[in-house]
C-alpha cells in the first residue's frame, strides 16, 4: 500500500540515477510548455481578442443608457460601478468561482471539479516544494500523496459520471477520442501513474517511465487539449458578475414583479391574489437527459 | 433564429438536453457544453433558453433571413410566476414585456384522480366526460344534444347552409 | 455501437402514443373512468414542453362561452363547414364542441391565465366576467406555459412517463385481425429497444409539417408554421397499421407574417388590421367573382354576404392572396401602423408573438421593423398536413352514440377503422377548428371511450409473437446497419451508394411533393398527370427508404421521422388524386378539374391501405349536416 510518509521522488534521488537539478529542469520544461502553448493558444484561437471586444462592448452598452425603450420602463437598470466595486467581485471570483468550483450548479460536478482541481494543485505544488527545495518533508510527502489520490477519484469519477453521460446518445464509456478526451485521460494516467509510483516505492521502472510519459502529455498536451480552457474560467467569471452588477446583463431582461410599476401592466393584475412564491413547475425535478 | 449557447455562461448541466422538443440541444464532448447541433431543426421555441438557470442560450436570427445585431432574451421565472422579456433591435431600440405564465402556484390546483370517488354508474353509460356538467356552463344545465338543441343530421349538400 | 438492451412495459391497459395536447387530455381523462387500469405515456421528447404547442399560445381558438351565453356547439359547427367547404365531420364537431369548454375551465382552475374583458366586469346577467375575446371563438390567454401546465395534469395521472422514445410501429394482434396491441419503439438516449404491450392505444402523435419544401431552406427550413417534429407520426403509425384515413388531401396553406409565420389571428381580430397589395389597394373583392364562378354560391355569395356577415372560407382569402401576387401587385401587407398607435394594442401585438411565435418578434427584431411605423409583409406558407387547425387531416373515426348516424358509428368514441386503437387532435379526420382545447377534449372523450371498451370485455386474448418483436427490432435499427456498412465504400464524407442520409432523403421527398402535389413553387397547383407521377417517385422513393442510413441515434430518429412522412405523404397523394375536383382553392388547385363539384364530391374520402400489399382503395363516405328541426 502506500507509504504516506515519503515519495517516490525520494526514492529516485536515493536510487543516485537522476538528482534534484535533473528534476528542476523537467519542472521547469513543463511549466515554459504550458505557459506558452497558452499564450499561443490564446493568441492562434483568438481567445484574448474576444474577450477584450466582448469587455469593450459592455462598457459601450453601459454608455448607451436607456434612452431606446420605447414598451416598458428600464429607470434604474444601470449602475455604474467603483473600484471598490470591482474589487469586491474579483475577491468574489476567486473566492467562488475558483475556490469551490461555484461555476458549476450540479453538485456532483461540482465536488468532482474541486477534487480534480485540489488534488492536481496539491500533487503539482508538492512535487515542485519537494524537488527546489530539495528534500521531502514528511508533509510534503503526505500532501504529495493526497493530492495524487484526490486526482485519482476526481478524473476517474469525472470519466463515468459525465464523459459517460455526455455521451448518453448510445455511445458505450470506451468510446474514446483523443482529441477531445485528451486533458481528461491525462490527468487520470497521471494520477493512476503517481499512485502506482509511490506504491511500487517509487525509484526508476516502469512506473517513473509511465509517470513520465503521462505528465509529458499533460503539460506538453495544453495547445491540443482543454487545459488553457482552464485559465478562462477566472475571466469569464469575473465578467459575468460585472455584467450582472452593472446592470448591462447581456440584454436580458430585468423585469420583476417585485416594483409596482410592473404589478400595474397590461394583465398582470391576473396575479394580484396570487403569492410571490408560486413554487416549482418544469424545474421541479432535475434533468436526467430522458 | 436558431439556438447557441454561450460558452462562458453553460457549466453543461443538462437542462436544455432534456427539455428540446426537437432533440437538438447535446452536449459536446470536448467542452462538456451545450450546442445546438441542428439549427435546421430548431423551431426557436426557446424552451430551452427558458430552461437554462444560468440564461446561457440566446437565439440569433436564421441566418437565410435575418440580420445580425438584435437580440431578444427572457427570463422565465417560475417562483413569481412570470415571464420577461426584453427585445432589442438592430439600430438600438428596445421593448421590454412583463406577462403573467400562471395564476395559481404550480400543480396545487391539480387533482389526482386516484383520491377522488369513482364515478356512478349513470354518469359511465352517459356522454359527460368528467367534471360534466357542471363545468361545461358552471350552472346546473345537462349536456348539449342534438334533441336538447332541437337539431337532426341530414344528409346531402342542400344542407349546408350559412345559418 | 452499444448493445441495445429490450426493455418490454407489459399489461398496460390505455397507451397513449404521443404527449401534445391530444394525448396528455387522454392520460389525464382516462384516470378519472379507469382508477385501477394502467395507463402509460411513450412520448418522443419531453412531455414538459412537446408538441405544437412547446413555445405556448396566446389564444385559445375553441372556446364556446355557452356560461356567458355566447356560443351554441351547432355555431361552432357551422362555422367550421363554411370555412371548409362543407367536407367535416359534424357529429364529431358537435361532439366535441359541447365539451370543449369544460376543458377551458379546468385548465383556468388549474392556472392558465386567461385574460377578462374589462367591459364585461360589471357587466348584466350572463355575460359578466366573461373571458377577453379576439374574435367569435377565440379568448385570448398568457399561454406561455401552457404545455407544463396540462403535462403534469396527464403526468399526476399516468402509472409511467416514457420520454425520449420515438415510437416506430404500432404492434398489431397476431390472434386477431385488425386488432392493436401496443406500439415499439427506441429511446433516444440509450438507444435501447422499447416494447409496450396494450390492450387499447390512444395516438395522439403529431401531424405533418415539413412534407412540403418549405419556402426557406437553409437554417430557415425550422422555421415552419406547424412544429418541426410533427412529423405525421400520427399518420405514419395509424396508416401503417391499415387504419382508414379521411380528408388526407385537405392540406392546409397559410397567410402569415413572411418568414417568420408569426400569427395575424389577433391582429385581424383584435387590433382590427387589414390588408393591402403593395400599391396599398383593397385587392380581395376583385378576386371573389372568379372565386363564386368557381365554387359556387352555395359557398361564396359575393352579393349576399355584405349582408349576412357570413365569414369568407380560409382558403377562398388565401387564394385571394395567391392570384394578387401571381398578377404581379405584391408584396401584401397587413396594415398595423393605425393599430400599432395605442400603445396598449401595440404591447398586445407584442406579446402575441413573444407567448406563441417568439421567431416572429426575433425577424423583426433583426429587420428594424416597428409595426408602429412599417406595414409589414405576409405570404402564403408551404402546405402542412394536421387536423386540428383550419383543416381536417386523419384518421376515419367513430362518432358518439347519441349524435353519430350509422355510417359514423362502430362501437366507441373516437375508435379507428383498427380495433383498439383510438385517436386524438390531429390524429382524427373531420374535426378541424379544434385547436389546443378540442384536440385535449378529443383526447379526454378517446380515453373515456377506451375506457368503456375494456370495461365491455374488449381487449381480451392478444397475442404478440417473438417474431413480430424481433423482426420490428431488426427494421428499427437497420439503418444504423446499413450506414456502418455502407460506409466502408467511401473514403469520407456524405455521398455513397450504399445508402441516403435522412436531411438528403427529407429534401428528396419535400421536392416530389412540392413539384406533383402542389406545393409553394408551382403555386398549389397539381393536376392528375402530376399527381400520377408524384405517386411514382414516391414508390421509387419507398423502396429506396430501405436503405436509408443513420450515423448515431439522433439520426435513428430523424430516419424514422423520414419514414413517417413518407408513409403520409403518400396517402395525401392518394386521397389527391382521388378527390376530382378544386374544393379548397387556396389550399391546392387540381388544373384538371378546376370547379367545385358539388354532384359527384360533396363527400369525406376514406382510404385504406392494405398493411401486407401497400395498395389503396379508395371510397366516398356520405357527408351529413346539422339541421334545425322545423
Amino acid at each position: 500500500m502506500i507509504n504516506f510518509d515519503t515519495t517516490p521522488i525520494a526514492t529516485l534521488i536515493d536510487s543516485e540515477a537522476y538528482t534534484y537539478a535533473d528534476m528542476q529542469m523537467y519542472v521547469i520544461i513543463m511549466v515554459v510548455l504550458v505557459v506558452s502553448m497558452t499564450i499561443a493558444d490564446l493568441i492562434h484561437k483568438g481567445s484574448k481578442t474576444y474577450f477584450d471586444n466582448s469587455a469593450a462592448e459592455a462598457e459601450a452598452l453601459l454608455a448607451a443608457g436607456d434612452a431606446n425603450c420605447s414598451v416598458g420602463n428600464e429607470e434604474g437598470r444601470l449602475k455604474q460601478l467603483s473600484v471598490g466595486d470591482k474589487v469586491g467581485i474579483l475577491a468574489n471570483t476567486l473566492a467562488v468561482d475558483i475556490a469551490t468550483a461555484g461555476e458549476f450548479t450540479d453538485p456532483v460536478r461540482r465536488l468532482v471539479h474541486i477534487l480534480t482541481m485540489y488534488g492536481f494543485v496539491l500533487f503539482n505544488a508538492a512535487t515542485a516544494m519537494i524537488i527546489f527545495s530539495e528534500e521531502s518533508t514528511v508533509i510534503l510527502a503526505q500532501v504529495w500523496n493526497t493530492g495524487a489520490i484526490l486526482l485519482f477519484i476526481g478524473s476517474f469519477w469525472y470519466w463515468f459520471s459525465f464523459k459517460v453521460d455526455s455521451v448518453s446518445d448510445a455511445v458505450p464509456w470506451t468510446s474514446v477520442t483523443l482529441r477531445k478526451d485528451s486533458f481528461s485521460l491525462a490527468l487520470m494516467a497521471t494520477s493512476v501513474t503517481a499512485i502506482g509510483w509511490s506504491i511500487t516505492n517509487g525509484g526508476t521502472g516502469i512506473w517513473f517511465a509511465l509517470v513520465i510519459f503521462s505528465t509529458a502529455s499533460l503539460f506538453g498536451g495544453v495547445y491540443w487539449s482543454k487545459f488553457s480552457h482552464m485559465f478562462f474560467k477566472p475571466v469569464a467569471g469575473y465578467n459575468k458578475r460585472i455584467i450582472k452588477a452593472n446592470g448591462t446583463n447581456e440584454n436580458l431582461p430585468h423585469e420583476m414583479r417585485d416594483s409596482e410599476w410592473q404589478q400595474n401592466r397590461h394583465s398582470m393584475e391576473l396575479l394580484k391574489d396570487a403569492p410571490m412564491d408560486m413554487g416549482l413547475g418544469i424545474k421541479r425535478e432535475a434533468p436526467n437527459h430522458y | 433564429m436558431p439556438t447557441f449557447v454561450y460558452m462562458t455562461r453553460c457549466d453543461g448541466c443538462g437542462h436544455c438536453v432534456d427539455i428540446c422538443p426537437s432533440d437538438i440541444m447535446h452536449i459536446d464532448e470536448k467542452y462538456r457544453r451545450a450546442y445546438n447541433i441542428e439549427p435546421n431543426m430548431c423551431w426557436e421555441c426557446y424552451s430551452c433558453v427558458k430552461a437554462c438557470p444560468h440564461q446561457a442560450i440566446d437565439v440569433r436570427g436564421y441566418a437565410d433571413f435575418a440580420p445580425l445585431g438584435h437580440s431578444v432574451r427572457t427570463i422565465r421565472d417560475e417562483e413569481k410566476g412570470t415571464i420577461a422579456w426584453r427585445v432589442k433591435f438592430r439600430d438600438g431600440r428596445v421593448k421590454n414585456f412583463l406577462s403573467p405564465i400562471t395564476t395559481q402556484p404550480w400543480g396545487t390546483k391539480i387533482p389526482n384522480f386516484r383520491d377522488e370517488a369513482e364515478p356512478s354508474d349513470e354518469m359511465r353509460n352517459s356522454e359527460l366526460l368528467s367534471f360534466e356538467p357542471k363545468y361545461i356552463r358552471m350552472d346546473d344545465g345537462g349536456l348539449h344534444t342534438l334533441e336538447s338543441n332541437k337539431l337532426s343530421l341530414k344528409l346531402g349538400a342542400q344542407y349546408h347552409e350559412s345559418h | 455501437m452499444k448493445a441495445i438492451k429490450t426493455i418490454v412495459e407489459d399489461n398496460i391497459d390505455i397507451l397513449v402514443v404521443g404527449a401534445g395536447l391530444g394525448g396528455t387530455g387522454a392520460a389525464y381523462e382516462a384516470r378519472y373512468w379507469g382508477r385501477n387500469k394502467k395507463i402509460v405515456i411513450a412520448e418522443k421528447a419531453n412531455i414538459n414542453r412537446s408538441g405544437a404547442v412547446a413555445q405556448g399560445l396566446y389564444a385559445i381558438n375553441c372556446y364556446m362561452g355557452t356560461r356567458f351565453g355566447e356560443n351554441n356547439p351547432e355555431d361552432h359547427v357551422r362555422y367550421a363547414r363554411i370555412d371548409l367547404m362543407g367536407i367535416v365531420r359534424e357529429d364529431l364537431l358537435f361532439d366535441m364542441a359541447r365539451h370543449v369548454d369544460s376543458s377551458v375551465h379546468k385548465f383556468e382552475e388549474w392556472g392558465l391565465p386567461l385574460m377578462k374583458d374589462p367591459k364585461k366586469e360589471n357587466a348584466e346577467g350572463l355575460a359578466k366576467g366573461a373571458y377577453m375575446r379576439e374574435g367569435k371563438w377565440q379568448i385570448m390567454i398568457h399561454g406561455e406555459s401552457y404545455k407544463p401546465i396540462v403535462a403534469e395534469a396527464a403526468t399526476k395521472q399516468a402509472d409511467k412517463v416514457y420520454n425520449r422514445i420515438m415510437v416506430t410501429h404500432l404492434l398489431m394482434d397476431d390472434a386477431q385481425d385488425n386488432r392493436v396491441a401496443g406500439c415499439v419503439g427506441f429511446n433516444v438516449r440509450t438507444g435501447n429497444y422499447h416494447v409496450f404491450k396494450s390492450k387499447t392505444t390512444i395516438v395522439g402523435a403529431g401531424g405533418a409539417s415539413n412534407i412540403f419544401k418549405p419556402r426557406s431552406v437553409g437554417e430557415g427550413a425550422g422555421r415552419v408554421w406547424y412544429a418541426p417534429w410533427s412529423s405525421g407520426s400520427a399518420y405514419g403509425l395509424m396508416i401503417e397499421a391499415g387504419a382508414q384515413m379521411t380528408q388526407m388531401e385537405n392540406r392546409i396553406v397559410l397567410a402569415r407574417f413572411k418568414d417568420g409565420y408569426g400569427p395575424v389571428g389577433a391582429y385581424f381580430l383584435h387590433l382590427h388590421t387589414y390588408t393591402q397589395n403593395g400599391y396599398g389597394e383593397e385587392y380581395e373583392s376583385k378576386w371573389f367573382p372568379e372565386l363564386e364562378e368557381m365554387v359556387g354560391k352555395r359557398y361564396l355569395d359575393v352579393a349576399a354576404s355584405h349582408v349576412s356577415a357570413r365569414p369568407i372560407p380560409t382558403c377562398l382569402r388565401t387564394s385571394a392572396i395567391i392570384s394578387e401576387m401571381n398578377a404581379g401587385r405584391g408584396p401584401i401587407h397587413m396594415v398595423t401602423m393605425e393599430a400599432f398607435q395605442d400603445p396598449h394594442l401595440e404591447e398586445v401585438g407584442w406579446e402575441n408573438f413573444l407567448g406563441m411565435t417568439v421567431g416572429q418578434a426575433v425577424l423583426w427584431a433583426a429587420t428594424d421593423i416597428d409595426p408602429k411605423y412599417i406595414n409589414p409583409e405576409l405570404t402564403t406558407s408551404e402546405p402542412y398536413v394536421m387536423g386540428s387547425h383550419a383543416t381536417g387531416c386523419g384518421a376515419w373515426c367513430s362518432g358518439p352514440e347519441d349524435i353519430s348516424p350509422e355510417e359514423y358509428f362502430w362501437g366507441y368514441n373516437r375508435m379507428t377503422s383498427v380495433e383498439g386503437l383510438f385517436g386524438a387532435g390531429d390524429a382524427v379526420g373531420g374535426t378541424p377548428h379544434a385547436f389546443s382545447s378540442g384536440s385535449f377534449t378529443e383526447g379526454r372523450l378517446a380515453a373515456k371511450a377506451a375506457c368503456k371498451y375494456l370495461d365491455d370485455g374488449k381487449g381480451e386474448g392478444i397475442v404478440v409473437s417473438d417474431k413480430q418483436i424481433a423482426d420490428r427490432k431488426d427494421q428499427i435499427f437497420r439503418p444504423l446497419e446499413t450506414y456502418r456498412i455502407g460506409r466502408n465504400e467511401i473514403t469520407a464524407g456524405t455521398v455513397a451508394p450504399g445508402y441516403i442520409l435522412p436531411m438528403p432523403g427529407l429534401q428528396r421527398l419535400q421536392k416530389i411533393m412540392d413539384e406533383y402535389c402542389g406545393g409553394v413553387t408551382v403555386s398549389y397547383m397539381t393536376n392528375d398527370k402530376l399527381l400520377n407521377m408524384g405517386m411514382q417517385k414516391m414508390s421509387i422513393m419507398e423502396e429506396d427508404l430501405e436503405k436509408l442510413g443513420a450515423e448515431d441515434i439522433h439520426q435513428l430518429m430523424r430516419a424514422w421521422e423520414l419514414k413517417h412522412r413518407h408513409r403520409t405523404s403518400e396517402c395525401v397523394f392518394q386521397h389527391t388524386f382521388f378527390r376530382k375536383e378544386t374544393r379548397w382553392p387556396g389550399y391546392y388547385y387540381r388544373g384538371d378539374a378546376m370547379k367545385l363539384d358539388d354532384e359527384n364530391w360533396h363527400v369525406l374520402t376514406v382510404s385504406h391501405r392494405d398493411r401486407d400489399t401497400g395498395d389503396y382503395t379508395m371510397s366516398k363516405a356520405p357527408c351529413y349536416h346539422l339541421v334545425n328541426d322545423e
